[in-house]
């Protein structure tokens, strides 16, 4: 029970925050994706620089549980290609259509579900996909800390990382916060 | 940094913070946080009263959680969060965001199959890669993970040249 408090008292939190800064709104979402709207890039970026010195922070005391997903370079690759092409062409992921759907936004409502559709078409083909586009160029767990072979300073090129990076999107895009 | 001094949407930088708190916050309590295999699980749901034997049989179902879950909680939960700041926020939603009215006009069932195929998109790609945009890009790139970084870049590119392709020449107009 406690476990299910945790996750709900978590998504109240993080939906109303992603709202707040117009993250569940496929209009300010695509002014994003056009580069007329630079403040959720770059609280997207940001949002990672800081959870990663807290992460760290976390590790230090022996807090918390991670678990680091593998780099597939094929099937990756090809599934950011299908969810950035259905990103762009819907505004939403598969987090913000949720808090979506709780703002009253009906064309959310169908995004999610699609999404419930997808998922099922995917589920149904796991077993092909897989071992043919997922396995065979799968490199395993691997981060910033093994490249670099040291934690801290992965966490120093990465907070540093994000920050350019919110630098440049401030830089290149506009200021249209329709 | 900041919208208009008129806008009634956050800034970015206590945005960000409040975000990366309630982030770090999860990996303390549960772990990475995860949007995508939330439908997975409510899909689990659904089909263990319509077709048990289906999902006994097949490995992603298997891999996931039921809807007894922090994954099903913490979804409905932003539901709940999206609820209560649509609530009590100035700006009223819309059914057809305004730039997809101006370059499709205002039919509502061009919108809803295009969001429909969209968010069958994210969710097939979401479920390949094992994660989106937060459960692969933010909690993996917090972990310092390569595939989080790689999955990250790529699907901006691509949302980019895509809402490029769709919005054509209405998406460079000041609204």
């Amino acid at each position: 029970m406690t476990v299910i408090l945790l996750g709900l008292f978590s998504g109240i939190a993080f939906g109303f925050v992603i709202q707040r800064i117009g993250a569940s709104n496929a209009n300010k979402m695509a002014l994003a994706h056009l580069m007329r709207e630079a403040q959720i890039p770059q609280f997207m970026l940001l949002a990672v620089a800081f959870s990663a010195i807290g992460l760290f922070g976390l590790q230090a005391a022996g807090v918390g549980r991670t678990m680091v997903l593998p780099t597939s370079l094929v099937a990756t690759g090809l599934a950011a290609v299908i969810f950035g092409v259905g990103w762009g062409l819907s505004g939403y992921c598969p987090g913000t259509c949720w808090a979506a759907v709780g703002e009253g936004r009906m064309d959310a409502v169908f995004a999610l579900l699609g999404g419930l559709a997808g998922a099922a078409t995917f589920a149904q083909f796991h077993e092909i996909l897989i071992p043919s586009l997922y396995l065979p160029t799968s490199q395993g767990p691997i981060t910033l800390s093994d490249w670099l072979g040291s934690s801290w300073l992965a966490v120093i090129v990465l907070v540093g990382a994000m920050g350019g990076a919110t630098w440049l999107v401030g830089k290149l895009w506009g200021r249209d916060s329709a | 940094m900041k919208p208009d001094d008129n806008s009634p949407y956050w800034s970015v930088m206590p945005a960000a913070m409040a975000l990366a708190g309630i982030i770090v916050f999860i990996f303390a309590t549960f772990g990475p946080p995860a949007s995508s295999s939330g439908f997975i699980t409510l899909l689990k749901g659904v089909l263990a009263h319509l077709a048990p034997g289906y999902i006994a049989a097949r490995q992603h179902y298997l891999m996931m959680p039921g809807p007894g879950s922090w994954l099903m909680a913490f979804v409905l939960g932003m539901a709940i969060g999206g609820f209560i700041a649509g609530r009590t926020f100035a700006v009223p939603v819309r059914d057809v965001p305004e730039l997809w009215e101006k370059r499709f006009g205002k039919s509502r069932v061009k919108r809803f199959l295009a969001a429909f195929v969209g968010g069958f998109l994210i969710l097939f790609g979401a479920r390949l890669a094992g994660g989106c945009t937060l459960g692969l890009f933010i909690s993996g790139s917090t972990q310092l993970a390569i595939s989080g970084l790689y999955f990250g870049v790529v699907i901006f590119a691509v949302a980019m040249l895509t809402a490029r392709l769709v919005y054509g020449k209405t998406g460079k107009e000041k609204s």
